[in-house]
C-alpha cells in the first residue's frame, strides 16, 4: 500500500477554508467520507478528536496529521487538504498549519496504520515537497506530486 | 433396565463419532447439524442402532438447557461494536421478520394443504427462527468471509429470533388449548416477556461482571463453574417471572462479553466448548427421537413447504423487515438465502406433542424434514451464494506487529502512538540519553514505513512514529520529554 494509492481526487481539497482547529478536523472527516469507507462518521470523528487530546498532531513546519483508530470503517480512511488561510492547530512548534493529512486506520490493523503515519510524516518533512504542494492549484496536481515523491520509497 | 455403563458407552461413542464427522462436514460443506441429526437417526429405533428413545419431554428439556448454553456462548462472543450498527435491522428481522414468516407459512399451508388455520400458524411459528451455528460452520469450513454488515446482522438475528419464535409458538399452543386470546392480552404478554427478559438481562449481566471482579476465588476454575450456574439461574428466574428466559440469557451474555472481567478469555473459551457439546447432544437426541420411517410420508408436503419457506416466506420477511435499512438488494437476497433452520424449530416441534395438540406428531415430522432439507439445500450453497452476490471478502491481513497490547482490568498502562515533531530537540540523541519517566518504554519505532527496533544507541529522526507503553499517570511527562522542539 502507498499513500498515493490511498489518495483519490475526491478526498483532496485545495484551499480549504476553515476557522479553527475543530473546524479543520470536522471538515477533513467530512471530506474523507467521500471515500465511502466510513461506516459511522460520528465514531470516526470521535476517535480523531480523542487522539488529538493526547497531544496535538501539528508536528511542525505548518503540517498537521490528525489521526485515529476505529472499528467503524471498512478500509483505511484518508483525506488531504491545503488550507486557504493558515490555522492555529496547537502545533508543537506554535506555527500555524497550512497542510492537513487525515488518516484513520482499522483498530485491528495497527501495523499498517503506524507505518502509513510514519511515511506521511516523512514525506511532509521535505521543504521542496511542501513548497510544491503549496503552489498546486488542482487536485490532480497534488495527487501527482504525492505519486512522484513516493516513487523512491518501498511499498508499505 | 440398561446398565449405566452401557448407556454411557453408547452416549460417549455417539459424541466421539459426531466429532469425527465434523471433519467430514468441513470437507463437504454440509452443516454439521445435519450429520449429528443423521447420526442420531442411524442410532435410533428405525436405524441399525435400534436404540428406543421416545421421550419427548426429556428431549425438550435437553434442548432447552442446550439452547441456554448455546445462546449464552453466542452472546459472549458477540462484539457489541459490530452489532451496534445493525441493531435496528436485527431487531426488525427478529420480531417483524418472525411474524411475517409465521403468517405467510400459515396462510400457505391453510390454503394449499387445507390444514386448520391455527395449526398452520403453529407450524409457521415453529419454523420461523434461524440458526447461526448452521450458517457460520459452513462459512468457516469454506473459508468464506462476508463483506460489510451482513455477518453481524446474521449473528444478531439468529441469536434474537429464538425468543420470538418460542413466544409465538407457546402463544399459539395456548390459543389452541384455551381459546384465542384477545389482542390486548397477547400484546400484554409480549411486552411482559420481552420487558422482563430485558430488565433481568441488564441487571444480571452487570451483576455477574461485578461479582467476577469482586469475588476473589482461590481456585481459578471456580469462575467458569460460577458462570455456568449463573447462566442457568438467569434462564430459570426470568422464565419463572414470566419473562423470556432465552432473551435474558442472550442479552446478558452480550453485556458480559463486552465488559472487562477477570478470566474473560478462559470463560469464553470454556463456553464455546460447552456450546459445542450442547449442540451435539441436542441434535443426537433429536435424531434419536425421530423415526425416519415416519419422515417418508411427509416428504412431498415437507418439500413443498420447504420450497415455499426458502423461496417465498423468507425473502418476503427479509425484504419487508429491512425496508428501511441501508442494505443493498444483493445483500437482501443473500440474507434471504441464509435463513437456515437449526435446532430451535425441532425443539419447538416437541411442544405440540407434549401439550397433546392434535396432529402434533405430524408437525414434528414435518418440521424435522423442513429443517433437514433447508440445512442441506441452503447449507452447502452459502459460500456459492456469497460468490454470486459478490459479498465475499478476502482474508484480512494478519496483524504482524511485533508487540500487541490490550488494556485489561485495573491495569493502568496504555500504548500510545506519538509522532516525533519536526525540529524536535531530541533528534540525534541516543535513546539512552532521553530519560523517560519510570514505567514508560518506547517499544517500537516506525520510520518511513519500516520498523526500527529501539535500543539504547538508537537515535530518532523527524517524523518517526513511536509506540510508547506508558503508565497513564506519566503520560504528560513522557509527552514533555519527546515532544519538545527548537523554536
Amino acid at each position: 500500500m502507498k499513500i498515493s494509492e490511498i489518495l483519490k481526487e475526491d478526498i483532496i481539497e485545495v484551499n480549504l477554508e476553515a476557522r479553527d482547529k475543530t473546524d479543520v478536523i470536522n471538515k477533513m472527516v467530512d471530506l474523507a467520507e467521500k471515500s465511502g469507507n466510513i461506516i459511522d462518521i460520528d465514531e470516526v470523528r470521535k476517535c480523531v478528536f480523542d487522539r488529538e487530546r493526547l497531544v496535538s498532531t501539528g508536528v511542525g513546519k505548518g503540517f498537521a496529521i490528525p489521526h485515529g483508530k476505529s472499528d467503524y470503517i471498512k478500509d483505511v480512511v484518508a483525506a488531504f487538504a491545503t488550507l486557504k488561510e493558515p490555522v492555529d492547530f496547537d502545533s508543537i512548534d506554535n506555527e500555524k498549519v497550512s497542510f492537513v493529512f487525515l488518516l484513520v486506520g482499522k483498530d485491528a490493523l495497527l501495523n499498517v496504520h503506524i507505518k502509513l503515519l510514519s511515511r506521511i510524516s516523512r514525506l511532509m518533512n521535505k521543504d521542496e515537497f511542501r513548497d510544491k504542494l503549496l503552489v498546486a492549484k488542482k487536485k490532480s496536481e497534488i495527487l501527482k506530486l504525492f505519486k512522484d515523491e513516493e516513487q523512491q520509497y518501498i511499498e508499505i | 433396565m440398561l446398565s449405566l455403563e452401557f448407556i454411557l458407552l453408547v452416549i460417549s461413542l455417539l459424541i466421539l463419532i459426531s466429532i469425527f464427522l465434523t471433519k467430514l462436514s468441513d470437507n463437504f460443506g454440509v452443516p454439521s447439524l445435519v450429520l449429528f441429526l443423521v447420526m442420531g437417526m442411524i442410532a435410533g429405533s428405525d436405524g441399525p442402532g435400534q436404540i428406543e428413545f421416545n421421550d419427548y419431554e426429556l428431549t425438550k428439556s435437553i434442548g432447552l438447557i442446550a439452547l441456554v448454553f448455546i445462546l449464552f456462548s453466542g452472546g459472549l462472543d458477540t462484539k457489541w461494536k459490530s452489532v451496534k450498527t445493525v441493531f435496528w435491522s436485527g431487531l426488525s428481522l427478529s420480531t417483524l421478520g418472525v411474524v411475517m414468516v409465521t403468517i405467510s407459512v400459515g396462510f400457505f399451508c391453510n390454503y394449499f394443504f387445507g390444514f386448520g388455520l391455527i395449526e398452520s400458524f403453529l407450524l409457521g411459528a415453529i419454523i420461523s427462527s434461524t440458526d447461526v451455528a448452521a450458517v457460520f460452520s459452513t462459512l468457516r469450513a469454506k473459508n468464506t468471509r462476508l463483506k460489510g454488515c451482513v455477518r453481524p446482522l446474521l449473528e444478531l438475528e439468529s441469536g434474537s429470533n429464538d425468543p420470538m419464535a418460542i413466544f409465538l409458538t407457546v402463544l399459539i399452543i395456548e390459543a389452541i388449548i384455551s381459546g384465542v386470546p384477545s389482542t390486548f392480552s397477547a400484546v400484554l404478554s409480549l411486552i411482559m416477556q420481552f420487558g422482563i427478559g430485558g430488565i433481568i438481562a441488564v441487571i444480571s449481566g452487570k451483576l455477574m461482571v461485578k461479582l467476577f471482579n469482586k469475588l476473589k476465588f482461590g481456585n481459578d476454575s471456580l469462575y467458569v463453574v460460577f458462570a455456568i450456574a449463573f447462566a442457568l439461574l438467569i434462564y430459570a428466574i426470568t422464565t419463572l417471572l414470566k419473562g423470556s428466559g432465552m432473551l435474558a440469557v442472550y442479552i446478558s451474555a452480550i453485556i458480559i462479553g463486552n465488559s472487562d472481567f477477570i478470566q474473560k478469555r478462559s470463560t469464553i473459551r470454556f463456553f464455546e466448548g460447552i456450546a459445542l457439546l450442547s449442540q451435539i447432544v441436542m441434535f443426537l437426541a433429536l435424531g434419536l427421537l425421530s423415526d425416519p420411517s415416519e419422515l417418508l410420508p411427509v416428504t412431498s408436503t415437507g418439500l413443498i413447504i420447504s420450497g415455499f419457506l426458502i423461496f417465498a416466506a423468507r425473502p418476503i420477511s427479509v425484504f419487508i423487515s429491512l425496508i428501511k435499512s441501508k442494505f443493498s438488494i444483493k445483500e437482501k437476497f443473500f440474507l434471504s438465502w441464509v435463513g437456515l433452520k437449526g435446532a430451535v424449530p425441532i425443539i419447538l416441534s416437541t411442544f405440540p406433542i407434549i401439550y397433546g395438540i392434535q396432529g402434533g406428531y405430524n408437525i414434528f415430522n414435518l418440521v424435522f424434514f423442513i429443517t433437514l432439507s433447508s440445512a442441506l439445500l441452503q447449507g452447502w450453497s452459502i459460500p456459492l451464494m456469497a460468490k454470486v452476490f459478490k459479498l465475499e471478502e478476502p482474508e484480512p491481513e494478519e496483524e504482524i506487529i511485533p508487540i500487541k497490547m490490550s488494556s485489561r482490568v485495573q491495569i493502568n498502562k496504555e500504548m500510545i502512538d506519538l509522532i516525533i515533531p519536526y525540529k524536535s530537540e531530541i533528534i540525534g540523541k541516543p535513546l539512552a540519553d532521553i530519560s523517560l519517566p519510570e514505567e514508560s518504554l518506547i517499544v517500537l519505532i516506525t520510520r518511513n514505513g519500516e520498523y526500527v527496533v529501539p535500543s539504547g544507541s538508537t537515535t530518532l529522526e523527524e517524523g518517526d512514529t513511536l509506540l510508547v507503553l506508558v503508565n497513564k499517570e506519566n503520560v504528560n511527562e513522557v509527552k514533555q520529554k519527546l515532544m519538545r522542539v527548537h523554536h
